[in-house]
């Protein structure tokens, strides 16, 4: 048993010195030195057992050991040792050797760790994919709250521009809260519930305007590019994500709906009429005791609210302004016009109305409400759970199919209200006039070639033909190129007037002068030689900045600074007919027009805000155009700009505080008076056939109106600001598809 | 705030202003100017106040890109030269002056044509304000981004451009000052444009010095009586 202990120690030795890795190779020279077992038994390690029995026990515990011997590797027998090796069968039970065994652990234990180390990198990659998925999830949600407070904010500019449209194009409050009645079949739960049990009018009625805001948002949608598949898609995309269903949809907004005619969530709702986040509040807290189906209903509930408080601040915007004046029945229609065409401008509006002064009043108010509806959105979209989501999105789809019936009618409606003409220009921003350095004052157009003259404070006038473009770079708009520079003032050009044949031009500038010109030809080379000719000839005789010039026939008038308003018969030998002067008390004159319908008859603006028309013959007043009760006081009411109808006894008049004024030259009296822009009225035009009027403003924008119905048309934002001052001039092509307008930024613009 | 203060001053020239009265509002400080054309805005301010302060209205103000300063003086210069344009048609006609000259030494060829041309000097002036009047306002060299705010800058290529169009323009004042010196006198004496552009273009090194050749009264006071030709 000395070769045992031997062997004992021997293997004792091995697993401290071998790694499990050299298991094998122990297997391997437990071979080995069988065969040297065979030749003479050497001393070796293992091998070192003696016995042919031990030795094919050895044999075969190293290949129990290598193969992984399953079986009997556990019994304790078998580990007994070699000694009691030689004793077992050989052929049925596996001889083990305390080195296979040992190996066989090690392996498998290094098979283990093998394992658990794949199972760590399992997990570790499961959980990574866990917090993608929960990051994932949680910028959904954000996305989806995201957007349902950009719903909010776009339902709340629609509601409020709409709004503002209204007022300007009727000059009262928007009648929408009276006007619609809710039809029971497209009202959801929520609507009715409401209705009946908080007594509030207002309620129903929000629904159908929200309905209309959203109608009006989809429309919007449409403009760039949003088809309703689109649209649909998406909102089933939104749903998708959070996991539910159309059905779940009409659950949701039913049960909440059933869930408002409990006393809790009516009372909250009651509540919510005035317009302060207090009712918000109450609402929450009845949410919270209300469980699972509240939430829906508090959207609905503080959408209401917010449609409140947006009616209250338009309310309280209109406010200063008089009675009813007139409602349309197309009145849909018209908004929807009017949305579609100004969608673009509104932003910029939005944002720049806070520098009007004037309306600080209001402007404060809206801010509050629209701060206040900003605090209204964060409380829901922080508490925002799936169901509540849910029920807003909801809303989104549900009125598919009245949606449908209400296009066609929006459609019938725009039809109608386009004055039967079926259908309507578009006026589009395709020429622009750049090279004047300064303010373009006045333009004025050629009566029958494409060809427009522009007057600035650069001092010069430049002239334009139309048809010699450049094309700009990446646009599609097209450079025009001056073909013809006319200097002759020394101070900024403030009026043009071009005589009806259109050979000559005149200008009226700060000098006080006015200046005469020959047209060059439209094709001449703009690097001609100078010909002094083209000036020809100053009408001398205003001491001080002449500000309104007009032709008729052969006739100029002219208004100035000077207080006086003189009429001109030019290359006579005395240019100067006549001089008319009004009272001290109207002030300087500011504008100037003939009477188109009535020969020999002159109006002039002044500075008191009254307009007289004088008979140029006799130098007497006609007529006085005021309106007693309206006029008094005039401040602000100063009158930028007087233009004749060219057919009927009707003056128009552009007004500092934002209003366009309509007399009948006959009576004197004021026929309708319209807030046209959101900051001083600056020029008018009116086309030859006398059917539309151009306006332009300081706030940017001309607008063209219907003068049939007195509705906005279109409205384009034309120029910038350079200090408070925008656009000076408009003009109507008299034969041609042209409009223009003139701007402080240097500009003028040629629309078709 | 600055609400409360809008509301008080508007800038405009309402039709009816006297021409005393024109442009006559408090001054606005740049920063307050929220309009895109602020810088035209600020210059012509500063011209307003005192024409003869011609260090001031060039001194730059903090934070401004010096292409969109000196795109906006060029600017101003080209518009103001206008006048003398208007005065120098009265009195400068093609059979007077058949060349445009400054001192004998060279005859300056029109750039308005597609090939130079010998143009008369009134033509050349005409030609030189109108042809830089289409540079200065081209979508394509200025795009109207340039002017929006005062961060913007100029691309160095069309900076370079201004180079020229002060080389040319600058020959309307020699022309003036050495063939029509009345004129000019009258002109500078109302303006002081010439000083403000030598000065102008020595400062942003837009011009040679040996350029220069009009004598500017702080350098040579009365000096230039005898260089009348």
């Amino acid at each position: 048993m000395g070769t045992n202990s031997g062997a004992t120690a021997g293997i004792n030795n091995k697993p401290v010195g071998g790694a499990a890795v050299l298991g094998v190779g122990v297997a391997n020279s437990a071979i080995l030195t069988n065969s040297l077992g065979s030749g003479g038994g050497g001393g070796l390690s293992i091998s070192g057992l003696g016995g042919q029995n031990a030795n094919v026990g050895g044999l075969v515990g190293g290949m129990g050991g290598a193969g992984g011997g399953t079986g009997n590797n556990g019994s304790d027998d078998s580990m007994g040792g070699p000694g009691g090796g030689p004793n077992n069968q050989q052929a049925t039970t596996p001889q083990y050797t305390i080195p296979g065994i040992l190996h066989f652990i090690q392996h498998e234990w290094s098979r283990f760790e093998l394992e658990r180390s794949q199972w760590d990198v399992d997990r570790a990659e499961l959980q990574a994919r866990i917090a993608m998925l929960l990051g994932e999830r949680k910028c959904l949600e954000s996305l989806k709250s995201d957007l349902t407070r950009r719903i909010k904010m776009l339902e709340y500019a629609l509601r409020q521009e709409r709004a503002k449209f209204y007022r300007l194009k009727y000059g009262t409050d928007p009648p929408q809260l009276n006007e619609f009645k809710p039809s029971s079949n497209d009202d959801g739960g929520i609507g009715t519930d409401v209705a009946t049990d908080s007594e509030v009018p207002y309620s129903s009625v929000s629904n159908t305007t929200w309905r209309q805001g959203r109608q009006m948002l989809r429309q919007y949608l449409a403009e760039i590019g949003y088809t309703d598949n689109i649209i649909d898609v998406r909102s089933n995309r939104v749903r998708s994500i959070l996991g539910l269903n159309n059905n779940a949809d009409h659950d949701g907004v039913g049960g909440g709906g059933g869930g408002g005619g409990n006393a809790g969530g009516i009372g909250s709702g009651g509540e919510n009429l005035s317009p302060n986040i207090n009712g918000n509040e109450s609402n929450k807290r009845a949410s919270e005791s209300e469980g699972r189906h509240t939430p829906a209903k508090k959207v609905q509930q503080s959408n209401d609210a917010i449609i409140l408080d947006t009616e209250a601040a338009v309310m309280a915007n209109f406010e200063f302004l008089g009675p009813t004046e007139m409602s349309d029945d197309d009145e849909i229609s018209d908004d929807l016009e009017m949305v579609a065409t100004d969608n673009e401008d509104t932003d910029v509006k939005m944002a720049k109305r806070p520098k009007s002064g004037k309306d600080m009043l209001t402007e404060d108010l809206e801010a509050e409400v629209g701060e206040q509806l900003l605090n209204d959105m964060n409380l829901i979209t922080e508490e925002v759970d799936g169901s509540l989501g849910l029920g807003e999105l909801a809303q989104l789809t549900v009125n598919n199919e009245s949606d449908g019936a209400y296009d066609a009618n929006a459609k019938d409606g725009t039809g109608g209200s386009a004055g039967g003409a079926g259908y309507r220009k578009t006026w589009n921003a395709k020429y622009t006039l750049r090279s004047h350095f300064d303010g373009v004052r006045s333009l004025i157009f050629h009566p029958e070639e494409p060809v427009l003259i522009t007057a600035s404070e650069d001092n010069t006038l430049k002239l334009w033909n139309l048809q010699k473009t450049v094309q700009a770079k990446k646009s599609a708009s097209l450079d025009v190129e001056p073909l013809y520079t006319f200097r002759a003032h020394t101070g900024p050009v403030l009026c043009l007037g071009m005589s009806s044949s259109g050979e000559t031009c005149y200008s009226g500038g700060l000098d006080g002068n006015i200046e005469c010109w020959q047209l060059p030809s439209p094709n001449i080379d703009p690097y001609d030689c100078y010909d002094p000719n083209v000036h020809s000839g100053t009408l001398e005789g205003h001491t001080d900045a002449v500000w309104g010039l007009t032709t008729m026939q052969n006739n100029i008038v002219s208004c100035s600074a000077d207080g006086t308003v003189k009429l001109w018969s030019p290359y006579t030998k005395e240019p100067l007919l006549r001089t008319y002067t009004a009272a001290e008390a109207e002030g300087g004159p500011s504008s100037v027009d003939f009477v188109r319908n009535e020969v020999d008859h002159i109006v002039v603006a002044y500075n008191s805000a009254h307009c007289i028309i004088y008979d140029t013959e006799t130098g007497k007043q006609v007529i006085k155009l005021e309106a007693s009760q309206e006029m008094s006081g005039n401040t602000g009411k100063f009158i930028n700009k007087v233009v004749s109808h060219p057919t009927l006894p009707i003056t128009i008049t552009a007004h500092e505080d934002r209003h366009i004024r309509f007399w009948d030259n006959t009576s004197g009296t004021l026929v309708h008076s319209m807030v046209a822009h959101l900051e001083p009225v600056t020029s008018l035009a009116v086309d030859a056939h006398g059917l539309y009027l151009l306006s332009g403003s300081h706030d940017c924008s001309i607008r063209l109106w219907n003068l049939d119905n007195k509705t906005c048309v279109q409205e384009i934002t034309a120029h910038r600001k350079k200090f408070d001052e925008s656009i000076f001039d408009v003009a109507f092509h008299a034969t041609k598809p042209y409009i223009a307008s003139a701007g402080a930024d240097g500009l003028a613009k040629v629309f078709v | 705030m600055k609400m409360a203060d809008g509301s008080t001053i508007l800038r405009r020239n309402r039709p009816g202003t006297k021409s005393k009265d024109f442009c006559r509002w408090p001054d606005e400080p740049l920063e307050e100017m929220d309009s895109t054309l602020a810088v035209q805005q600020y210059i012509q301010q500063m011209i307003k106040r005192d024409p003869s302060n011609v260090e001031l209205i060039l001194t730059m103000p903090e934070a401004q890109d010096e292409g969109v300063w000196k795109y906006e003086h060029l600017r101003q210069f080209c518009m103001e030269l206008n006048g003398l344009a208007v005065r120098l048609q009265k009195q400068c006609s093609p059979s007077t002056c058949t060349q445009m000259t400054a001192t004998d030494q060279w005859i300056f060829l029109c750039a308005a044509h597609k090939t130079p041309k010998e143009c008369p000097a009134i033509d050349y002036t005409r030609h030189t304000l109108d042809g830089a009047a289409c540079l200065l306002n081209s979508n394509k060299y200025f795009p109207s981004s340039v002017t929006l705010n005062h961060r913007v800058s100029i691309k160095e290529s069309s900076v370079t451009k201004l180079g020229s169009v002060c080389r040319r323009v600058y020959r309307i004042f020699s022309h003036a000052y050495f063939h029509h010196r009345r004129i000019f006198d009258e002109f500078e004496a109302e303006t002081y444009l010439c000083h403000r552009f030598t000065h102008f273009v020595t400062k942003y090194n837009l011009m040679s010095k040996e350029n220069l050749i009009v004598p500017i009264n702080e350098e040579e006071n009365a000096a230039p009586g005898e260089s009348e030709a």
